[in-house]
């Protein structure tokens, strides 16, 4: 691999030394840093040089000049962040080691819904009108509650520049990919709308041409965004924010089956801004709805199956930041979710309200430190209501060199799934049960003859479940060395308890299991994360990220202390016992991941090149020697590298794109099913800029 | 019963005491291929006789039996029916329990940890990891014995067995595709204390 390495920066630097040294820079991305501004780390902008939690934010230039068409393939360039899509194909992000569910997700402050299965599919949200990629580490329930677990991500998508501009672009991919974007958009002092249109389609691809599936089936989606945007006076704002999007997949199941899988998604965000000088108001009333549906058919045209999942999501809320005066700001605000479900295997029609408010005491203490100090108090009816408290602070030691630390409380309420299921298996005959309607279904199988023996009584389903919870620690170092060179690192750790799994609650007289869900694990995910940037002149920058990850279950570890762990090497030799050193960790979760980048801008001839490397090392999919646990003697999926290599080239308003995705082809089709191989692309984009 | 393969030469282990018997009062010995067909599944009840064994002959037996085994499911004769489909008559006061630990070095029975089958459930509990094996779903589908699990039995006439599986697929392949080796063929190892009354496996 290192040789590849040296071949590919020995290959970049002499086929692009020909133009160096022939302008001067006018980007600077390191002094840049000072200016970026976010939102989501505190609910009002913030800048991320200063911020105490652990931010960073992704850029739209870095987006752009990637040509990255989906969203999964942003997130897996950033150090730490991985995707890991499901059995049902859907891109989720793990973050900090914790899993997909635990990362909340927004579009412009406002969550997405429609986790059918667990996983909220990334790539649902496409890339072309995103201005940036807000991502915040760790615990942040003290501001938005639910689902805010492992940390939080936050697209928020181009605001209307002054003037009429419109951005067409159009690109084609390896597989019959096609991307299409057109955005609209005009701005004067008092209004503004913007228009965005995306289609987006694939034939997919098969890395197992053995069997009649596809690994990734043929798609096509659309999204539709408008943005509406009215000053009504000095004090007075009003904004619309609305999104569409619809999908259509292939569903094969085998020669003899096949259908479709549709999905639809609204977005709808009313937003009331009223400024005066010590304090601004958001009224903001937010709808959303999911849907999904799945059928197949037979060869005669007949329905073999159908479900279907749909859910809403009504937001009220309002927010007020108060300035008590220069150093010191408050924000408070109050709201309503209001949580609707209707899907297949459930018996009744699940719906929720829950009222939330929450506090924030942002305090500059002086020049050197700043504090934050915040909670959500979240009321549930069906489970324990939730308090999720956040401490923050940062120490800026002098200029160049600062000191963060933030602890929070994360929590996962129980979804819609865990609490009404009424599953039974139609090939195998088994059952899941949801916890709340656990003594209804077992009683109504019991009457049905089906249950042969009770393994958890009824009583035991009377506390109600807990939701999943996590206290999360950062301790952030950030050094900026002079103009050229900069380092990063955070040292994180996440504990977490009552994870919510499956067990057997009854036996049945077809011999198969009831399953249902209880709280069970106890998880901690720790480690330390580095980044460093090196500007080599003003064409040439280096970036390298670097996540070290620790994740293990505990119940399991003492397992493995205790000596109550036994393996052997291949089914039919003599049985060992483990240690704790045998212990890997969690599924899933490689020890060490890491990033590297190189990025060349020539502003005379409007080029530019990025390479980028991704390396995963060795993981664990499944335990694979039967002890339930992932010990060092299972089988590991094997460490691999990434490479990603772009080039744009700018003509007037024109910008002419090509590049390789996964160079050096690497596959898995055994155990990575998000890996198509080596993917060739060219891009097309026009601006058309009229200043009024 | 020409799917049983009985490996009466394996190994002997010779016991002090004996001085009366030519053969050994513990004997150790290795069965494979075990069938243990299940109709049913697939949206079906499970169904379909259990496969009876005897440990003092170590031969698939058609009445006098101490295990029984229908897919994954092992019951013990004694104690009362789950009642779930074909389930033999238990007319003998077999029991079992699950020793976590090695095979080699579990020495004696403890006779206060036997439980029988009854309406609570099977001796040996069902459930990948409740009992003898786990189950990797999706994309693997296999069926794994735990290492360390170690049943332990108490024979239809209170003499003792302990077992270890070794492998639920034909032949026992070192390292199973649910794809391509058929299953529901137990290969597992035991030790069988033939003289009444001794809990000890040595």
């Amino acid at each position: 691999m290192k040789s590849i390495l040296n071949f590919l920066i020995f290959f970049v630097f002499t086929s692009l030394s020909g133009i160096l040294h022939a302008n001067k820079s006018i980007n600077d991305s390191i002094n840049n840093e000072l200016k970026e501004i976010l939102i989501t780390a505190t609910k009002t902008e913030r800048k991320l040089s200063s911020i105490p939690v652990n931010a960073s934010i992704i850029k739209k230039i870095d987006i752009q000049k990637t040509n990255a068409t989906k969203l999964s393939d942003i997130i897996n360039e950033e150090a730490g962040l991985i995707t890991i899509s499901d059995f049902g194909g859907s891109e989720g992000i793990q973050m900090q080691g914790l899993d997909s569910q635990y990362t909340l997700i927004l579009i412009d402050n406002q969550p997405l819904i429609g986790r059918s299965a667990g996983t909220l599919d990334l790539d649902r949200i496409s890339v072309g009108n995103i201005k940036q990629i807000e991502i915040v580490r760790g615990a942040s329930s003290s501001l938005y509650g639910n689902e805010a677990l492992a940390g939080v991500i936050n697209i928020i998508t181009d605001d209307a520049k002054m003037g009429f501009n419109g951005t067409f672009s159009s690109s084609y991919e390896t597989h019959n990919s096609f991307d299409n974007n057109i955005i609209f958009d005009y701005r004067n002092e008092n209004f503004s709308s913007s228009v965005y249109l995306n289609t987006y389609s694939s034939d997919g691809y098969d890395l197992n041409l053995n069997d009649e599936l596809n690994t990734v089936n043929k798609f096509n989606n659309k999204t539709l965004q408008l943005k509406l945007e009215h000053r009504l006076n000095e004090n007075l704002n009003l904004k619309l924010n609305s999104r569409y999007f619809t999908q259509s997949i292939d569903n094969i199941a085998s020669n003899y089956l096949s259908g479709e899988t549709y999905t639809s998604e609204d977005n709808i965000n009313l937003i009331v801004s009223h400024k005066s000088k010590k304090i601004n108001t958001d009224l903001e009333m937010y709808f959303t709805s999911f849907y999904t549906d799945e059928f197949l058919n037979d060869q005669e045209g007949n329905q073999f199956s159908e479900s279907f999942y749909d859910q809403i999501l009504l937001k009220p809320e309002i927010k007020s930041v108060y300035s008590i005066n220069n150093n010191e700001e408050i924000v408070f605000g109050l709201g309503m979710k209001h949580e609707l479900l209707e899907r297949t295997y459930f018996d009744i029609r699940a719906e929720q309200n829950s009222p939330f408010v929450y506090f924030q005491y942002d305090f500059q203490i002086d020049e050197k430190i700043n504090l934050i100090l915040g909670g959500r108090y979240d009321n549930f009816k069906e489970y324990k209501s939730q308090f999720s408290p956040k401490f923050a602070g940062i120490y800026k030691i002098d200029e160049n060199k600062s000191v963060k630390i933030s602890l929070g409380y994360g929590f996962k309420a129980p979804d819609f799934r865990q609490l009404y299921f009424n599953f039974s298996n139609s090939t195998i005959g088994y059952s899941v049960i949801g916890y709340n309607v656990y003594e209804n279904v077992i009683n109504q199988l019991i009457q049905e003859g089906m249950i042969s023996s009770i393994i958890v009584p009824v009583e035991e389903f009377i506390n109600p479940l807990k939701p999943e919870s996590s206290f999360s620690l950062n301790i952030g170092y950030k050094h900026k060395h002079n103009n050229k060179i900069n380092f990063k690192s955070n040292l994180f750790t996440n504990i977490t308890q009552d994870l919510i799994d499956t067990r057997v609650v009854a036996n049945k007289t077809n011999g198969q299991n009831v399953f249902s869900y209880y709280n069970l694990n106890r998880v901690i995910t720790t480690g330390l994360e580095l980044e460093t940037n090196y500007k080599y002149d003003n064409y040439l920058k280096f970036s390298l990220g670097y996540q070290l990850l620790y994740a293990y279950d505990l119940d399991a570890i003492n397992a493995f202390k205790n000596g109550e762990i036994y393996a052997r090497i291949t089914q039919n030799s003599p049985t060992f016992q483990l240690k704790r050193s045998d212990y890997f960790g969690l599924f899933n979760r490689s020890r060490h991941m890491g990033t590297f980048k190189i990025n060349y801008f020539n502003s005379k001839h409007k080029l530019d090149s990025r390479l980028r490397i991704r390396y995963r090392s060795k993981y664990g999919l499944f335990d694979t020697n039967g002890n339930n646990y992932l010990d060092k003697y299972d089988n590991f999926v094997k460490g691999y590298f990434i490479t990603n290599l772009s080039f744009n080239k700018s003509v007037n308003n024109m910008m002419i794109s090509t590049g390789i995705e996964n160079l050096f082809n690497y596959k898995d089709p055994d155990n990575i099913t998000n890996l198509s191989g080596r993917l060739f692309y060219l891009k097309l984009l026009l601006k058309i800029n009229n200043k009024l | 019963m020409k799917y049983l393969n009985l490996l009466l030469t394996a190994f002997l282990i010779y016991s002090c005491n004996s001085d009366s018997e030519n053969l050994p009062a513990v004997y150790y010995e290795t069965v494979t291929n075990l069938h243990a067909p299940l109709e049913g599944g697939q949206g079906q009840d499970n169904s379909g006789p259990f496969t009876k064994f005897d440990f003092e002959s170590g031969l698939v037996t058609e009445n006098e039996w101490d295990i029984a085994f229908r897919g994954t499911s092992i019951i013990v004769n004694g104690g009362s029916s789950l009642n779930i489909n074909s389930e033999p008559e238990r007319n003998g006061n077999a029991g079992a329990y699950i020793h976590n630990g090695l095979f080699t070095e579990l020495e004696s029975v403890d006779n206060d940890l036997f439980l029988q089958d009854s309406e609570e459930g099977y001796a040996i509990q069902t459930g990948s990891g409740n009992g003898w094996y786990t189950y990797t779903s999706a994309p693997n589908y296999l069926i794994n014995p735990i290492p360390g699990r170690v049943l332990v039995f108490r024979t239809r006439d209170n003499k003792y067995a302990k077992v270890e599986i070794i492998s639920y697929y034909f032949d026992a392949p070192e390292n199973p595709d649910s794809a391509i080796n058929e299953s529901r063929y137990y290969t597992f190892n035991y030790v069988y204390q033939s003289e009444l009354g001794n809990t000890s496996f040595n």
